[in-house]
C-alpha cells in the first residue's frame, strides 16, 4: 500500500506532466480485509489492495476527467494525453470553475494504528466466537466484517495539497431461527479496532432473533414508533441529501412546498423543536475527513431545535448567488436526550419498536416521501413495555414528518445503516404518527 | 450552443488522439492475453502447491466513458479504466480470496499465498465444507455482438446528441433537462485448476434523460424520465433512439402529470408496459428465485426469500399464462456472456423459472445445486463485478414470455379494462427482504375508462404481494410487443457488487391491484378525485414507449 510520500510524489509527477491550464488530481490507496459468513460458516472473503487516481484538467471552461488504477509512467502518460484531448474537445461549460485555492485543514481523527494493524488472523479470531455463540444458541447467523485502511490526497495546479488517511471497521450480523421466522440484526462501526467488541453485537442479534419468533399481525396505520439508532441514521441520511440550496432556488425541492413563494426556508421552523442535526469532522465518536474536494469542513449546524440553519451550496451556485459555498456534511450527528431504550419504550402506551429499515426509495420528491420496510426485529409496545413480535411493515413516510413528530430521543450511538456508510452518530427516537402503510409477510 | 461553436478550438488531430487512446486499451488487452497464461500458471501453481483442491485466477479490465449535459451545458466528460486480478482458492473445504491491481508474477504468487492463508485460517471450526460439482474445462473466447463500438465514436457526436435532446425538451417548455450516456467495455480472463482458459469481452450502453417542469407559484414540479433501457449494445443503441421525439413527449407528459387529478386509492385493474414491468419482474421474480438467498447466504444484506426449495414444482407463482425464462444468451442482454465467472458455459443452460405459472427452478452458481439435491449443477449464474470481487450468484436475463396469441397488443389489453391505469416507465421501487411486499411507481399513469385511455392520474403507486400479483395476471401482449428492459446497477453481496441485467417483457394486465395515493401517504390533505379532464371514451393514442 502506498504511503504519504509515494502518494505525494505521484501527485507531483502527474501535475508536472499536465500541460492544461488547470488540473486537479486525487489519489487514493485502500487496503480492505473482508470476512463474510452465512449459515454459521465463512463464505466469501477478501484481501484487496487497490489504488485509484482521478485527474481533471481544464482549458478555460473546457474540462474533462479521467480515472484509472494503473499508475505506472506509461499508463499515466497515456491517461494525461487522453484527458487533455477530451478537455480540448469538450464544449465550454459556463458553470466550470478553476480548482479550489489551498485552505487550512484540521488534522482528522480518522486513523487508528490498531485498526491498520489488524490481520486476517486477528479478524478470523474475532469472528469465530461470534459464530460459535450463534451455533450454541441454535440460530443461523450471517454477518460481514470489513476493515478498511485508506490514504488519499488531493492536489491541484493552484498549489493545494492535502493528504488524509482513515481506518474503520464495520461489523453487522443477522441471526435467524429455523422455526418461527425469528430474525435479529445488530451492528457496530468504529475507527479504532481496540474499541471493537463483536460479542455484544452478536448477543444482541441473537436475542432479537429469539424474541421475534412467531410474529403476529398488527393493523397498519399511523402509529407511535420507537426507531432504534440504525433506523434513525438511514432517515437522517435521506434528509441530508436533499438539504440543497440550488434545488430550492430552482423550485424543485421539497422545501418549496414548505414556504411561500419568495420566502427563504433557512431560519424557518420546519421541524419539531427537539430536532437538531449537525456535522463535525472532529467529532471523536464518528469522525470524517476535514475537507470536501479541497473545501475545509468544519462543525456545521443544519437543523437546530427545529429551525433549518443551513443548506449545502456548490461552488458555482455560491458564486452566482453571492453567498458562501457550503459543502454537504461529511458525517451526521444528532444529539439525544440521553434516555435508555427501555425508558423510551416506557413512554409509549401503544406503538411499535423498529430495529432497522430496508430498501428505502424516494416515492415523491415534492414531499420527500420515502418508502421502505422494517426488518430483523419489530415488536409491539403496550403500556410502556414490549409486547411480543409483530409482522414487519412497509412504511411511506417523509423524514420531514419524522422530525416534526419527534417526541423524545435516546443515547446517540454509531451503527451501520442499510443505505450509506457515512459515519453517523444518532439516538433512538420516539416518533408519533409514523405511517406504517401495509403489512409485510417477510420475517 | 451550436455544433460549430463547440467545435471551435478542437481539431481533427484531437479527435484522432482520443480514438487512439481507446486503441491503447485494446493493445493493453492484447498484452494481457499474451501474459495471462504465465500469470495464471504462477498463481494456480502456487495455490495447488499450498494445498488448494480448486483455484481460479481472474483478470478484469474495465473501460468506461460517461457524458453529462445539463440544459445546454456539457458538465461531464469522463473516462475511466481499471485493471487487476484475483485468485480464489478452495483449501480443505474453505474459500480464500485475494485481489490486487499490480499484475506481476511475483505479486500473483503472493496473492495465492494470502488467499490460501485465509482459507487455512478456517480449519478446525467450519461446520460444513464447501463442495463443488465436477465441472468441465473449456478453452475459448467470446465477444458480445455489437454493430458500432461506442468508444470509436468521436466525443462531439455523442455530445451533440445529448445537446439535441436537451434542446428539444427546453424548446417544448421544460424548466430543466439533463441527459447522459454511459458506455462500458468489460474484458475478462479466467483460468482454473480444471484447465479452463477463457477470454471474454462485452460492451454495454445506457443513454438517458430527465425533464422537469416547475410551477413556482404553487411550489410544485413534475419530472418525467426517459424510458429507453440500457442494453448490451454498441453505439447503435443511442444512434437509433428517437430521443428528441421522446424528450418533447416527456415535457408534454410532465406538464399533464402536474395538472392531472390525484388518484383515489383502492383496487384497480392495471395494464403495465414493458418499460415498467421489467423492474417488477426483476424484484418479484428475479431476486426471490436466487438460490443463495433462499439458502440464507444473503441473509445479512439482500435478505432471504419466500421462495424456498420445498416450493419447487408446487408453488403456483402466477396464473397459467405466466411463463418466465432465464438465460445468459439473449441478444443484447446485459447478463449475456459465453461463460459465467465460475467458468460454466452458458449456452444450453437456459432454464424456466416459472412455467405455466408454476415455480420450476432457481438461479445457481457453482456448488449450489447439490445443496438442494438438484441434478445438473450450476446453471451459469456466477458474476464478479470487478477485478477485486469474489464471484457470487447473480441474475441472468430473466424475461416474461409473450402470450400465446401473438396478435394481442397493449390496446387490446386496455380494451378489456373498465376502470384502471396504464403504467408506463419505471419510477420508485422497493420490496421487502423476503420479496413478498412490493411497491412501485412509474413515469406516467394513463387513466383507462371503458377500455380507452382517458387522461392521466398523478400521485400513483401500486403495491402488492409478489405471488398474488402474478396470479392476478390475465392478459399478455403477443410476441411483437416484446421489449427488453434492464439496468446497469443491480446490487447484491457484501461488499456490495453491482451487476447489469436485462428483463424482457410484454405489456401485461393485472386485475384488482392495490393502488396508493402517494400524496396522501405523505400526510398531505388531498381533495377527492377531480372529474375527468377529458370526455370519456376519447381516442387518445398510446404514447411512444
Amino acid at each position: 500500500m502506498m504511503k504519504r510520500p509515494e502518494i505525494e510524489s505521484l501527485c507531483e509527477k502527474v501535475l508536472g506532466l499536465v500541460s492544461a491550464d488547470e488540473a486537479e488530481v486525487w489519489v487514493s490507496n485502500t487496503e480492505d480485509l473482508q470476512l463474510r459468513y452465512a449459515n454459521n460458516d465463512i463464505t466469501s472473503n477478501g484481501l484487496v489492495d487497490r489504488a485509484r487516481l482521478s485527474l481533471s484538467v481544464s482549458y478555460g471552461k473546457r474540462s474533462a476527467s479521467i480515472s484509472l488504477n494503473q499508475v505506472d509512467d506509461s499508463s499515466l502518460k497515456s491517461a494525461i494525453e487522453k484527458v487533455q484531448a477530451m478537455a480540448k474537445l469538450a464544449p465550454e461549460d459556463p458553470e466550470h470553475l478553476p480548482p479550489v485555492e489551498p485552505g487550512e485543514y484540521a488534522e482528522p481523527l480518522t486513523y487508528s494504528e490498531a485498526t491498520a494493524g489488524m490481520t486476517p488472523e486477528n479478524a478470523l479470531a474475532r469472528i469465530r466466537p461470534v459464530i460459535e455463540q450463534a451455533r450454541a444458541a441454535g440460530v443461523d447467523s450471517a454477518g460481514f466484517l470489513e476493515r478498511s485502511i485508506s490514504g488519499s490526497a488531493l492536489a491541484n495546479s493552484r498549489g493545494l495539497f492535502v493528504y488524509q488517511r482513515s481506518t474503520d471497521v464495520g461489523f453487522s450480523l443477522t441471526a435467524r431461527t429455523e422455526e418461527g421466522g425469528g430474525s435479529g440484526w445488530a451492528s457496530t462501526q468504529v475507527t479504532d479496532a481496540d474499541k471493537l467488541a463483536l460479542d455484544p453485537v452478536g448477543a444482541r442479534a441473537i436475542e432479537k432473533a429469539l424474541a421475534s419468533r412467531n410474529p403476529v399481525e398488527r393493523a397498519p396505520g399511523r402509529t407511535t414508533v420507537v426507531l432504534e439508532a440504525a433506523a434513525v441514521r438511514d432517515i437522517l441520511g435521506l434528509l441530508s441529501w436533499s438539504l440543497d440550496r440550488r434545488g430550492f432556488d430552482e423550485g424543485r425541492s421539497f422545501l418549496n412546498s414548505l414556504v411561500e413563494e419568495g420566502e427563504d426556508p433557512v431560519g424557518k421552523s420546519l421541524f419539531g423543536d427537539k430536532a437538531t442535526l449537525f456535522s463535525d469532522p472532529l467529532f471523536p465518536e464518528a469522525p470524517c475527513q476535514t475537507h470536501s474536494h479541497g473545501l475545509p469542513l468544519e462543525r456545521q449546524a443544519w437543523i437546530e431545535k427545529g429551525t433549518l440553519k443551513s443548506l449545502s451550496v456548490g461552488r458555482f451556485w455560491a458564486q452566482k448567488q453571492g453567498i458562501p459555498a457550503q459543502p454537504g456534511p461529511g458525517n451526521l450527528l444528532m444529539p439525544g436526550e440521553g434516555h435508555s431504550l427501555e425508558k423510551l419504550i416506557g413512554n409509549v402506551d401503544d406503538g411499535v419498536l423498529i430495529t432497522r429499515l430496508w430498501y428505502l426509495r424516494m416515492v415523491q420528491p415534492q414531499t420527500l416521501l420515502y418508502t421502505g420496510l422494517t426488518r430483523d426485529g419489530t415488536f409491539a409496545i403496550q403500556n410502556g413495555e414490549t409486547a411480543g413480535p409483530v409482522k414487519n411493515f412497509r412504511f411511506n413516510e417523509s423524514p420531514v414528518n419524522v422530525l416534526k413528530n419527534l417526541i423524545t430521543s435516546g443515547i446517540p450511538t454509531r451503527t451501520l445503516g442499510s443505505e450509506s456508510a457515512r459515519p453517523t452518530h444518532a439516538p433512538a427516537l420516539v416518533v408519533r404518527d409514523f405511517n406504517l402503510s401495509s403489512v409485510s409477510d417477510a420475517s | 450552443m451550436h455544433r460549430r461553436d463547440w467545435l471551435k478550438g478542437t481539431s481533427a488531430s484531437g479527435l484522432a488522439l482520443v480514438g487512439s487512446q481507446w486503441s491503447s486499451a485494446a493493445e493493453e488487452a492484447a498484452g494481457i492475453s499474451a501474459r495471462f497464461p504465465t500469470l495464471a500458471e504462477a498463481a494456480l501453481g502456487k495455490a495447488t502447491e499450498l494445498g488448494a483442491s480448486f483455484a481460479d485466477f481472474h483478470i478484469m479490465q474495465t473501460d468506461s466513458e460517461s457524458l453529462f449535459v445539463r440544459e445546454e451545458m456539457v458538465q461531464g466528460v469522463n473516462a475511466g479504466s481499471s485493471l487487476g486480478g484475483s485468485i480464489r482458492v478452495l483449501v480443505d473445504g474453505a474459500w480464500g480470496f485475494a485481489a490486487v491491481d499490480i499484475l506481476t508474477e511475483a505479486r500473483v504468487v503472493e496473492l495465492a499465498e494470502a488467499a490460501v492463508a485465509v482459507a487455512k485460517g478456517q480449519a478446525g471450526w467450519r461446520a460444513r465444507p464447501v463442495e463443488l460439482e465436477p465441472l468441465p474445462s473449456f478453452q475459448g473466447r467470446w465477444e458480445g455482438a455489437i454493430d458500432v463500438d461506442p468508444f470509436s465514436i468521436p466525443l462531439e457526436e455523442k455530445v451533440e446528441c445529448l445537446l439535441g435532446i436537451n434542446r428539444s425538451a427546453l424548446g417544448k417548455g421544460a424548466s430543466y433537462c439533463h441527459s447522459r450516456v454511459s458506455a462500458v467495455r468489460e474484458r475478462k480472463w479466467l483460468a482454473n485448476t480444471l484447465g479452463s482458459r477463457i477470454e471474454q469481452s462485452r460492451v454495454r450502453m445506457h443513454p438517458a434523460f430527465s425533464v422537469t417542469v416547475v410551477d413556482p407559484k404553487k411550489g410544485e414540479f413534475a419530472s418525467r424520465n426517459s424510458t429507453l433501457p440500457p442494453r448490451g449494445s454498441g453505439y447503435e443503441h443511442l444512434r437509433d433512439w428517437k430521443a428528441d421525439e421522446e424528450a418533447a413527449l416527456a415535457v408534454e407528459q410532465a406538464k399533464e402529470k402536474m395538472a392531472a387529478p390525484s388518484i383515489t386509492p383502492g383496487k384497480l385493474d392495471l395494464v403495465i408496459a414493458p418499460s415498467n414491468l421489467w423492474l417488477t419482474i426483476h424484484e418479484t421474480v428475479g431476486h426471490p428465485t436466487e438460490l443463495d438467498r433462499a439458502l440464507g447466504f444473503e441473509a445479512n444484506f439482500a435478505g432471504t426469500s419466500f421462495c424456498t426449495p420445498d416450493k419447487l414444482d408446487t408453488l403456483q407463482y402466477g396464473s397459467e399464462i405466466v411463463n418466465i425464462f432465464a438465460d445468459r444468451s439473449t441478444e443484447n442482454g446485459l447478463a449475456t456472456v459465453g461463460w459465467d465467472d465460475d467458468g460454466v458455459k452458458t449456452a444450453g443452460k437456459e432454464f424456466p423459472i416459472i412455467e405455466e405459472g408454476v415455480f420450476r427452478n432457481f438461479q445457481m452458481a457453482m456448488g449450489q445445486a447439490a445443496l438442494i439435491d438438484r441434478d445438473g449443477g450450476s446453471n451459469g449464474c456466477a458474476y464478479a463485478d470487478s477485478f477485486d470481487a469474489f464471484p457470487i450468484q447473480r441474475m441472468p436475463n430473466i424475461s416474461l414470455q409473450p402470450g400465446a396469441d401473438e396478435s394481442v397488443t397493449a390496446e387490446d389489453l386496455i380494451a378489456g379494462v373498465e376502470d384502471g391505469i396504464y403504467v408506463d416507465g419505471h419510477g420508485s421501487w422497493s420490496i421487502d427482504q423476503q420479496r413478498y411486499n412490493f411497491q412501485f411507481t412509474g413515469q406516467v399513469f394513463h387513466r383507462i375508462r371503458n377500455g380507452k385511455l382517458d387522461g392521466m392520474y398523478r400521485d400513483v403507486a401500486y403495491q402488492g404481494n409478489s405471488v398474488d400479483f402474478w396470479n392476478a395476471c390475465d392478459g399478455l401482449g403477443g410476441a411483437p410487443t416484446y421489449e427488453l428492459g434492464g439496468a446497469f446497477n443491480c446490487g447484491k453481496g457484501q461488499p456490495q457488487q453491482v451487476a447489469p441485467v436485462s428483463h424482457g417483457a410484454v405489456p401485461a394486465r393485472f386485475r384488482q391491484v392495490n393502488i396508493l395515493n402517494t400524496a396522501e401517504e405523505s400526510g398531505k390533505k388531498v381533495a377527492g378525485l377531480s372529474p375527468s379532464p377529458r370526455p370519456c371514451g376519447g381516442d387518445t393514442p398510446l404514447p411512444v414507449a
